[in-house]
């Protein structure tokens, strides 16, 4: 036990002391944070103020003049922001004409819009979401004074009073769970970094058992504990490194997130958004925001902590299984280049239940995903996606005893390759014979 | 033979076969404690079999191996030192940081190995290295590091597996010196695996030869020379070299003869068991002007060469 830690310990430090894994691990959620916020921001510093030229042919909108020309009746429809302003005109103008103007874009506002509520927007530069959604609001709130007004006997406060928006939220009658599709988006990104991690550093342990076996080193190591234990302590270890660099990002986004937070809080940021998207708060802290915003409130429905712990569960479970047989691939070649063939049959369930994931997030509860988070060869990876949106306690259990069960199976047979392997040189070996040594008795 | 000493490592009737090929067919060694017992043979006669089982790697298919009197178990691997004949290092791990690793590996302490690997660092010469990067290295180097680390625990038995290759003919020496003085002062049983035969000369106290998974000949390095000899001595005159050979007659064998100037003859004579040199050079001396007499120096690559050709007719 002392040397299987001793073998753990080397196998765990000469790793995450190397530059890479420190810069990785540091940079990896900034990166991501940064990548995200990098096309924010560039759609943002992108955004010209738009200055959008309304035409209304028809005078649908009855005119009246002041300084800045003509304006619109319900003038307070068109507010002025900065990064939106409108122009009115009832003077139609050509293609030429618009393209010399400074106008980013020109909507004709004509009977089609009241009609069929659909508006034409000619544009010289695509505009922004933003000031799309904002140019729609208008549209909406202008059409629906219109529309009030033809009706005599009602006022737009009055109807504005009346109007309802349906918000849709969706249960599952079994788990009692809501969101469950939003939510399960959570789940596929935890099982795409569940099969990340297993291919990653399943190959770090393929790569480290045939380094001890190109540079021979397993023969003294192997003379000192059983290549078993050596196999085990080595897939721990490099399994450890995982959960350092998984732990260590899950902190670090959290840190980004609060940090993010507080900075768009105190900004006013949030409130901006809030006020812009038609709401109006009091106070906005970000988990206001956040459980008032429709797309995101789900986010604070999730169970974080259960699925991180069951996460780091899975993700062991999963390498153990997956890391004894990179390490059986690795001892049973001496050049990574030999062993490309071999790990076919490794990569195989990992590719098929990253492909099922797909499918999964589609149509979340059919038989297929429910018989693969039972599965041990897929359940890691395809559990996550149904863990997120809430599965019944028993079948997370069930599937994490099948996990364990397997994984001890596995371990004790790519063990019995690992022995055999590591001392075979110079020839490249067949599955069948691979196969072969499970039988053989080395000892 | 009889060997009086008591035994470090005893092996009886060891065989092993992988798939079909027998690696070792019933081989029996007896290593004296405190000895430096040389295991030689051609390429693939089986030695690495053998040690891979002394060192706990394998077992063996059936027979039995008894270390210092006890059945071989893995709680004896901490009293064993084995530098394999195949040999690497860690390239991602620093000089003493992978030393520290592999004393660990075998059971000592932090501070303890950090004091011997000191120890041993400055009497090889490698003091400088601690902090080095393993792939900076020359290969001697490497190989001083992996000598020191397979010594390092102060094993009772070591195991060395052509340890001077790759050394220069110095650091040869040194390293020679070193496993004599831990045989002399530590009273450290050596198995030493090797093809190198000037070392076997210089360094063992006993041997066994293993030719395709069978032993050949194990016994004294000096009684094996001495049989050898078969009773072989050198024999340089000044005189008649016909009436020498007449004189002779059945008492000696001629060998060969080489013949120089001014009747100086040169001739290797095999004399029988029971006549002492003495006596013969007594009687020689009558007949001729004796210039030098001594007994055949039969080196162990002769010994070796002329046992295997007479295991493989």
């Amino acid at each position: 036990m002392r040397n299987w830690l001793v073998i753990l310990g080397r196998e765990y430090k000469t790793r995450v002391r190397r530059r890479a894994f420190i810069i990785s691990t540091l940079l990896g959620p900034i990166i991501m944070v940064g990548f995200v916020a990098l096309i924010v921001l560039f759609s943002q510093s992108q955004e010209t103020n738009s200055k959008i030229l309304v035409v209304d042919s028809s005078e649908i909108l009855s005119f009246s003049i002041n300084e800045k020309g003509q304006i619109p009746s319900c003038f307070e429809c068109f507010p002025e922001r900065d990064f939106l302003e409108y122009r009115f005109t009832t003077e139609p103008i050509s293609e030429e004409e618009f393209l010399e103007s400074d106008f980013t874009g020109m909507l004709e506002f004509d009977d089609g819009i009241l009609q069929n509520s659909k508006a034409l927007l000619q544009y010289e530069t695509t505009p922004s979401m933003r000031v799309k959604s904002a140019i729609k609001r208008d549209l909406t709130e202008a059409v629906e004074r219109l529309r009030v007004r033809m009706e005599s006997d009602l006022d737009y406060e009055t109807y504005k009073r009346l109007k309802v928006k349906i918000g849709l939220v969706t249960q599952d009658v079994e788990t009692r769970d809501r969101n469950a599709e939003n939510k399960s988006l959570v789940g596929w990104i935890f099982s795409m970094f569940m099969f990340m991690f297993i291919m990653i550093y399943g190959m770090h342990v393929m790569r480290g058992v045939i380094e001890e076996k190109s540079n021979r080193i397993v023969e003294v190591v192997v003379s000192i504990v059983k290549p078993e234990a050596l196999m085990g302590a080595k897939v721990a270890g490099i399994g450890l490194v995982g959960i350092t660099q998984i732990l260590a990002w899950a902190v670090l986004s959290w840190l980004l997130f609060i940090g993010f937070g507080t900075y768009a809080e105190s900004s006013g940021m949030l409130a901006d958004i809030m006020i812009e998207s038609g709401n109006t708060v009091s106070s906005t802290d970000l988990n206001t925001f956040m459980s008032s915003h429709e797309d995101l409130s789900f986010l604070m429905q999730i169970n974080w902590l259960a699925m991180l712990g069951w996460g780091v569960f899975f993700y062991l479970g999963g390498f153990a299984l997956y890391g004894s047989f990179f390490a059986a691939v690795g001892a049973s070649v001496e050049q990574e280049s030999d062993a490309q063939y071999l790990l076919l049959p490794v990569m195989l369930p990992l590719i098929f239940s990253y492909i099922l994931n797909i499918q999964i997030l589609e149509a979340p509860e059919t038989t297929l995903a429910t018989i693969c988070s039972f599965v041990p060869f897929t359940s890691p990876i395809t559990m996550m996606v149904r863990l997120s949106m809430g599965v019944p306690w028993y079948e997370v259990l069930i599937s994490a005893v099948i996990l364990v069960f397997t994984v001890y199976l596995m371990i004790k047979l790519a063990g019995r390759i690992y022995r055999t392997g590591i001392f075979m040189y110079g020839k490249k070996p067949s599955l069948l014979e691979m196969l072969k040594w499970l039988t053989y008795r080395n000892r | 033979m009889t060997i009086t000493q008591p035994l470090a490592l005893s092996l009886r009737e060891v065989r092993k076969q992988y798939g079909d090929h027998l690696a070792l067919d019933g081989v029996s060694v007896d290593v004296p404690q405190g000895s430096v017992f040389g295991l030689l043979g051609p390429n693939g006669a089986g030695k690495t079999t053998l040690i891979r089982m002394v060192a706990g790697i394998t077992a063996p298919d059936s027979g039995e191996i008894s270390f210092f009197g006890s059945p071989l178990e893995q709680s004896h691997i901490q009293n064993i030192g084995y530098l394999p004949e195949e040999r690497g290092l860690y390239k991602n791990m620093r000089v003493g940081e992978q030393a520290l690793y592999f004393a660990r590996l075998r059971g000592m302490g932090r501070s303890e190995a950090e004091f011997e690997l000191k120890d041993w660092f400055e009497r090889l010469d490698v003091d400088g290295w601690w902090n080095k990067e393993v792939a900076d290295l020359s290969k001697g180097m490497a190989q001083k590091i992996q000598f020191i680390v397979s010594i390092l625990h102060k094993p009772k038995f070591l195991i060395l597996d052509e340890p001077l290759s790759g050394f220069d003919p110095i650091n040869a020496q040194r390293i020679k010196a070193e496993i004599k003085r831990l045989r002399d002062e530590n009273g450290t049983t050596v198995l030493l695996s090797t093809h190198d035969m000037s070392s076997v000369d210089e360094l063992c106290d006993n041997v066994a030869l293993v030719n395709q998974g069978s032993k050949i000949l194990e016994g004294r390095v000096d009684l094996l020379r001495e049989n050898a000899r078969a009773g072989r001595v050198d024999f340089k005159f000044k005189g008649n070299l016909i009436a020498f050979t007449a004189a002779l007659g059945a008492s000696a064998i001629l060998y060969s003869v080489h013949s120089s100037e001014n009747h100086v003859h040169d001739m290797v004579l095999g004399i029988p068991p029971d006549t002492p040199i003495e006596k013969f050079l007594k009687w020689a001396t009558k007949e001729v002007d004796v210039l030098s007499c001594s007994p055949k120096t039969i080196s162990m690559d002769e010994v070796f060469l002329r046992a295997v050709k007479k295991a493989e007719s």
